[in-house]
């Protein structure tokens, strides 16, 4: 993997206005994205996932603003960035929207038009941004359908999003977004809607895909199970920063930020049969509120008196591994990680 | 564990009627037995929800039996067994966004069942029993007199599970209870669920799409597809030696937080073309103990054969 940044973000930080009060939706995130990698986000509801990637894509609500750092896209290798964070009418975004950047969203049920035939559907971005018309366009729709793995496309072509399944019509989202022929492609949650098996096949869909298109891939989940696969980076959220980041390997073999620990452990492909499973205790906090010091301290039994205090910089474990706690702070008392943890470092499941 | 609470003698369940009829269960039978969980797992539109609601009797049944302590209770059935199974028998739903009644207070939603099962009880009691149930699922008890949005996917799951318990039910069906929420909040709820299970012998009929939380939570497991059921065994012994390439497919795609296992992972798919049931219609048999799949002959000694190697 190069080292060579797609996409750079410094200092983010988001908030979203509310009735006279103000919620910290992304706090002081920095991010380097890597060409023709797959980055993993993994976080709960809440935890700034969609946000922050939305903000690429000048997708925030109304309400929400960038209110400081900076987003850098770097088209082609070391050229001259383009500022997202800077970029303000929806004219300067259609430049990046679904040209550089595209997106497939977690609900199929209610991303495709149903007025509209599949086959006008993918055309339309064909159109739009590969300047294909007739039957070039036609031609081109039909090769990105057998692509995406629908079979019979000439039929498929003709047909309208209520006759296809969940997993059919996810397929053609995917087939959407790669006919704006993205350099990035940001996926939210793209198997949530969708059966265990059909998520298995639309996963590895995503992996053909980027070996054929040289896709950079953002995957945003809840899951960790699910981007054990797929991922060559994860990175894990938490009230709207990033807590740990690393290789899948040393997210998963060697993870370090308590609520790595947390979110690996309660799991229930880790639960002992009998016994409870590891659950985090409490909710995760207020984003309204000022937060002091580690935001997962209130929900971690063993958090140390500064967890509450100050707010824990980076430390980095290896090259490619940080993650935000005092636990790696060379004065901390030494904590051991839950036994499930260390059970998966061990002899893996 | 030996005294069977409910069993199910070749359930069909139909949607519409006549030749719009649609036969979403065909020949579904199992056997729960007092104090245990058992699972249904299967895809969408494979009739697990179905086959829970046949239970509950939301939804009429077109053919086989549906025994509750050894009464049938499906079809007409007396009144007064209509209101011993309301009472005993209750159901814990999927999203705790839809299945809350947005503009009662969680006491009134919580304690309407006892208006119907318990009326000789006053509004004081009442109140009592509202606060012990929400005590009992690890909700303050001062949350009675709020409103359901003020609450986190959480907490209002366990209003829902606190409605079902505060009739004290022998039998509850929970479907899909924990899909609709967050990693680290699921745990915290399958946790509670197995511990009201271990105060008060609940029987779970535990419906779920994913073998993963069906291994942790059940003990055993019948695998549907298109209202079939397929296989049925022990949870560990189900997921050890499957026999059906319908299960193994199914416990191939669950993704596993390990990535060396997972880049290594061959993916099954299920083709139902495979089975050639022209000449030998299949049978359900028993082909480990304790072990029964919907196979035939030449498919039994074939499946038994490779099995272990999953």
């Amino acid at each position: 993997m190069t080292q060579d940044p797609i996409l750079s973000v410094r200092g983010l930080q988001i908030r979203f206005g509310l009735r006279g009060r103000t919620l910290h939706a992304i706090r002081d995130i920095d991010l380097d994205l890597y060409r023709g990698e797959v980055l993993a986000l993994v976080g709960e509801s809440g935890s700034g996932k969609s946000v922050f990637t939305k903000s690429f894509m000048g997708l925030l609500d109304a309400n929400g603003s960038i209110t400081g750092g900076s987003i850098d896209y770097y088209p082609t290798p070391g050229c001259v960035p383009l500022h997202l964070a800077a970029l303000k009418t929806e004219k300067e975004w259609l430049a990046v929207r679904g040209r550089e950047i595209a997106m497939v969203m977690q609900d199929p049920m209610t991303s495709l038009n149903p007025l509209k035939t599949i086959g006008e559907q993918i055309t339309e971005a064909v159109t739009l941004h590969q300047g294909l018309k007739g039957a070039a366009a036609r031609e081109k729709t039909l090769e990105y359908l057998r692509d995406v793995g629908i079979p019979d496309p000439a039929l498929r072509y003709k047909q309208y999003p209520h006759e296809f399944s969940g997993g059919m019509r996810q397929r053609v989202v995917i087939a959407i977004a790669l006919a704006c022929n993205p350099k990035i492609l940001l996926c939210d949650e793209p198997t949530t809607a969708l059966d265990v098996t059909i998520q298995a096949q639309i996963l590895q869909l995503l992996r053909q895909m980027r070996a054929k298109y040289h896709l950079t891939i953002v995957l945003i989940t809840h899951d960790l199970g699910v981007v054990a696969n797929l991922a060559d980076r994860v990175a894990v959220m938490y009230a709207g920063d990033i807590v740990e980041i690393g290789t899948a390997d040393e997210i998963y073999y060697d993870p370090r930020h308590p609520y790595t620990w947390a979110l690996l452990s309660s799991m229930p492909q880790m639960g002992v049969k009998g016994e409870d499973l590891f659950s985090i205790p409490g909710t995760p906090p207020n984003l309204f509120a000022e937060i002091r010091g580690d935001a997962f301290a209130p929900r971690n039994p063993q958090a140390l008196k500064i967890d509450f205090v100050k707010r824990p910089p980076y430390f980095a474990v290896s090259p490619t591994h940080k993650a935000r706690t005092w636990l790696l702070d060379p004065r901390a008392p030494r904590i051991e990680p839950p036994a499930a943890v260390k059970k998966l470092q061990k002899e893996g499941l | 564990m030996a005294e069977p609470l409910l069993e199910v003698k070749n359930l069909q369940v139909a949607y519409g009627s006549g030749r719009k009829a649609y036969s979403a269960v065909q020949n579904a039978s199992f056997t729960i037995y007092k104090g245990e969980t058992f699972g249904l797992v299967g895809e969408s539109g494979s009739g697990k929800t179905t086959i829970g609601r046949a239970i509950l009797r939301i939804l009429p049944t077109t053919g086989g039996e549906i025994l509750y302590k050894g009464q049938r209770i499906n079809g007409k059935i007396s009144r007064a067994l209509d209101k011993q199974l309301t009472r005993e028998i209750q159901m814990i739903f999927q999203d705790p966004q839809s299945s809350l009644n947005e503009r009662a207070k969680v006491s009134y939603i919580v304690g309407e069942g006892l208006q119907n099962v318990r009326p000789e009880l006053t509004a004081a009691q009442r109140e009592e029993k509202v606060r012990q149930a929400l005590l009992d699922v690890g909700l303050l008890p001062e949350f009675a007199s709020r409103f359901p949005h003020e609450f986190s996917g959480g907490q209002r799951q366990r209003i829902g599970i606190a409605r079902a318990l505060i009739v004290e039910p022998e039998f509850i069906v929970a479907d899909e209870p924990i899909s609709a929420l967050d990693m680290s909040i699921r745990a915290q709820v399958l946790n509670l669920l197995r511990q009201l299970q271990k105060q008060r012998g609940i029987t779970y009929l535990f419906i779920a799409h994913d073998l993963s939380v069906m291994r942790y939570i059940s003990d055993r497991i019948a695998v549907i597809r298109k209202g079939n059921i397929l296989e049925l065994a022990d949870a560990e012994e189900l997921v050890t030696h499957p026999l059906h390439p319908y299960t193994r497919s199914l416990l191939s795609a669950i993704p596993m937080p390990d990535p060396r296992r997972e880049r290594e992972k061959q993916l099954l798919v299920y083709d139902p073309a495979m089975h050639d049931y022209t000449a030998a219609p299949p049978a359900w048999r028993q082909l480990r103990p304790q072990h029964w799949v919907l196979c035939n002959d030449a498919e039994a000694a074939q499946w038994l054969a490779g099995s272990g190697t999953n």
